[in-house]
């Protein structure tokens, strides 16, 4: 085999591409926001916290009532920082799997599954993480992680989880069926 | 305008995806069966200990088995981390590898040591499960000197030859 005609790679769908680049951005942005608006940010938490003493178990007194709102608040900085770490890797995982997506599924119909599985949990995923945030000064930590749990991380997490592996079946399949002919 | 990018050989786009894949899951599983991971690890530290120098002194051998449980999570941790981050590394080096790098022999040269470094995460596996089997300390050396060190200066040599072959070709 020459130089010339080495196995390529095959550009996968740019509603895909620009997804991903999305996610990229919406990581940068996100980033940048929690630097620079971090005093807004936790003044805002606090004070919806406040406003729902029940749902955060405020008692009322000082030193116990700082003590749940600062683990509160440091879910909710976390919940934030998880997002722009995850969104900026996600954004990447999906370039690079629907690069091989696209490259080594013959079939078309499975070959647009895996890719809309990758690009949607991809995608989807980090999202979870903004979400827990922004739920945890009006539901309390435990609900907020349980909504984001089952309403984002669950479903897209599986459908990344599940398409990651069955792409690596199919390059494993790919490679078997290379060598028997 | 239109320009196609050459790949790296499947095997090592196998390696790339299934650490990938390994390091989706092992998040998936620290979120989800939390509970359970800590379960195993009590059982583990339970069933070694020698390997972790109990003492019979219920405080100090607390106090040992926790540092011992947060070492083992920290392992699992660090797979999901490095897994993910190490499988994005080997793809998109070995395609720069495939794309930049002419000689076949030479592109063979480089696919080798990336490929054995993308197996680094592993390493954060057996960090976690040596942990709670032979005791903290000799569980880090264990894994540090057996496998992350050597995979993770594979790695490096992978890396450090596509930099070299890089500028060699722009000279």
């Amino acid at each position: 085999m020459t130089e010339a005609d080495s196995p390529t790679w095959r550009v996968p769908p740019r509603w895909v591409l620009l997804v991903a680049v999305l996610s990229i951005v919406a990581a940068e942005v996100g980033g940048g926001a929690m630097a620079r608006f971090k005093v807004e940010l936790t003044r805002w938490a606090r004070d919806a916290m406040l406003a729902r003493p029940s749902v955060h178990g405020l008692v009322g007194v000082r030193d116990v009532d700082e003590r749940i709102l600062d683990e509160a608040l440091v879910k909710f900085d976390a919940g934030l920082r998880l997002f722009h770490m995850h969104a900026e890797g996600m954004g990447l995982v999906i370039i690079a799997t629907s690069m091989v997506a696209a490259t080594v599924i013959r079939s078309a119909a499975a070959r647009r599954t895996i890719i809309a599985l990758l690009t949607a949990g991809g995608a989807g995923y980090p999202v979870g993480y903004l979400v827990w945030s922004a739920l945890i000064p009006s539901c309390g930590l435990e609900r907020a992680k349980t909504l984001a749990e089952w309403l984002v991380w669950v479903p897209f997490g599986s459908a990344t989880i599940v398409a990651l592996w069955c792409l690596a079946g199919t390059v494993a399949w790919s490679m078997m069926a290379r060598r028997r002919t | 305008m239109s320009a196609t990018v050459r790949r790296p050989p499947l095997a090592v786009v196998l390696v790339a995806i299934v650490m990938l894949a390994l390091g989706e899951t092992a998040g998936a599983a620290m979120s989800r069966l939390k509970p359970e991971i800590q379960r195993y690890a009590t059982a583990r530290v339970a069933a070694n200990p020698g390997a972790h120098g109990f003492s019979g002194s219920a405080e100090y051998d607390d106090e040992v088995r926790e540092r011992a449980i947060f070492t083992a999570e920290a392992g699992l941790s660090f797979f999901h981390l490095h897994g993910e981050g190490v499988g994005l590394v080997l793809f998109f080096a070995s395609t720069l590898v495939a794309a930049v790098v002419p000689g076949r022999r030479a592109r063979a040269a480089l696919y080798l040591p990336l490929t054995l470094g993308g197996l680094f995460p592993l390493g954060y596996l057996v960090y976690g499960a040596a942990v709670l089997e032979l005791g903290r300390d000799a569980g880090i050396e264990l894994a540090e000197r057996w496998i992350l060190t050597p995979l993770g200066v594979s790695a490096i040599a992978g890396l450090a030859g596509l930099w070299l072959a890089m500028a060699r070709r722009r000279a």
